[in-house]
């Protein structure tokens, strides 16, 4: 296998880190599934963005985001095109992360989720307003930012803490999931992506 | 397990289903761009009405209702939060119960949601007409990476594999006694054992799959032939050259007028 040696920013992804890219779009459609399947009270739609971006670094991550939502936008709701630069943050910051070492233990990865958390929040916000005047979709978030509005507080305020209550712990959730599952992944599986190690020639 | 497709796309040789991909990709950015940018009631329904008028063309109307039907919570939402809540609340439309719904807020929620429905029927009018595998080939041939184009393609085909897979993961793991009903914290514990065997199992072809296609010349430098060749599309020129205009009009009166 060609290896291509390449840095945390390198545009040059080897066909390992690229064939990732379905695969881990696949792992955030499954995870979905047996979300619903075993009725639990979360989305966590985003592992396989997550585990991408800690195996093949930042960039793979955000192209796993992007094709994710366009895929998803394809195939079950047009909404989620919107979302697509959300995603794309969410791998981002993950890769940049668990590059400088926020998954050394599961206390650093529960700093790495909440982080994710938070400015997934931040970006997304922006995008509520402008398509939709504040609101989620999702029932908690809402009723939030309906009572907060009501109180008087401004909308983007408002718009922020409604996808804060439901980002925050989504993610805190999927990047412990993530975690979980990548510090259990044979050595095989991960020096296919390492792109921190040089390789030796004979 | 079901056996689920990914292809929303149903082939019928409508005039919409013959356009350019790449077409109906722009009808879709206009469109969604006009929307959010006029500000009456009026003018949107237009957009949402040509939307309905070229999904009506495609002979695909009905497949759009269940695409809405998973938008419903957000659209619901936005009626009931912006109805009830908006700040600018002052005129009384109706009173349910403990609640009020206010004129302006009802206007402002009814007017998104216009927007929301002509996105989803824009977008419709792309995903419902339109075979994946012809959008990634018009692509690739206006210059996206082939390899890239190649990612997009086998999402599409890694997603059902992998959901038969899980079927056969969830009766291995029940036939080892996992427990999957129960308590919350019982189908918590079950997650891991479940999700764990797929992306072992993903991660592991993907390693077959690079090895496959570099095999097969997947880097390779040299000039490329197409095994299909793209047909003539109608009409793309006319199409184009309307929807740009229409875009520029409505972007010169709503910022400089």
């Amino acid at each position: 296998m060609k290896m291509v040696r390449t840095g945390l920013w390198s545009f040059r992804f080897s066909t390992a880190a690229l064939v990732l890219i379905p695969a881990a779009v696949g792992i955030n459609y499954i995870g979905k599934l047996f979300v619903e399947l075993l009725k639990l009270p979360l989305w966590v739609d985003s592992i396989g963005t997550v585990l991408s971006s800690m195996l093949a670094g930042p960039l793979i991550g955000a192209l796993v985001g992007i094709v994710n939502n366009v895929i998803y936008g394809f195939t079950t709701s047009p909404v989620s095109f919107v979302y697509a630069i959300t995603s794309a943050v969410i791998g981002l910051v993950t890769g940049i992360m668990a590059y400088k070492g926020w998954i050394s233990n599961i206390g650093k990865a529960l700093v790495l989720g909440f982080v994710v958390g938070l400015i997934a929040a931040t970006v997304s916000t922006p995008l509520n307003i402008s398509f939709w005047e504040g609101t989620t979709g999702n029932v908690w978030g809402d009723a939030l930012f309906a009572w907060m509005t009501a109180q008087g507080n401004p909308l983007w305020l408002a718009s922020f803490a409604d996808s804060v209550v439901v980002d925050v712990p989504d993610k805190m959730v999927t990047v412990l999931i993530s975690f979980l599952i990548f510090r259990n992944l044979p050595k095989k599986v991960l020096t296919m992506y390492d792109t921190k190690q040089e390789i030796e020639r004979l | 397990m079901r056996n689920m497709t990914l292809y929303v796309h149903l082939e019928n040789g409508s005039p919409v289903h013959r356009m350019d991909p790449l077409t109906k990709m722009f009808y879709v950015f206009t469109s969604v761009v006009i929307s959010y940018m006029l500000p009456t009631h009026l003018l949107v329904s237009i957009v949402l009405a040509v939307s309905i008028l070229m999904l009506i063309i495609g002979k695909v109307f009905r497949s759009i209702l269940p695409i809405i039907g998973v938008s419903f919570v957000l659209l619901a939402s936005i009626l009931v939060v912006q109805g009830f809540f908006h700040p600018d609340r002052a005129t009384v439309l109706w009173d349910i119960g403990p609640f009020t719904l206010y004129k302006e807020g009802f206007s402002i929620a009814f007017l998104i949601l216009l927007r929301v429905l002509n996105m989803v029927c824009a977008f419709g009018v792309l995903i419902l007409t339109t075979k994946p595998d012809e959008l990634v080939e018009a692509l690739v041939q206006k210059g996206l990476s082939h390899r890239f184009g190649y990612v997009l393609l086998s999402v599409l085909q890694i997603i059902p594999q992998m959901m038969a897979l899980t079927g056969k993961i969830m009766d291995a793991q029940r036939a080892r006694g996992l427990e999957m009903e129960g308590s919350l914290w019982v189908r918590v514990k079950s997650f891991i054992p479940l999700l764990g065997p797929v992306v072992l199992r993903s991660l592991a072809e993907t390693r077959e799959r690079s090895i496959a296609l570099e095999v097969r010349g997947f880097n390779s430098t040299g000039k490329r032939t197409r095994l299909h060749e793209l047909p003539q599309y109608p009409y793309g020129t006319v199409a184009k050259t309307l929807l740009t205009s229409l875009l520029l009009f409505v972007i010169v009166w709503r910022i400089w007028l």
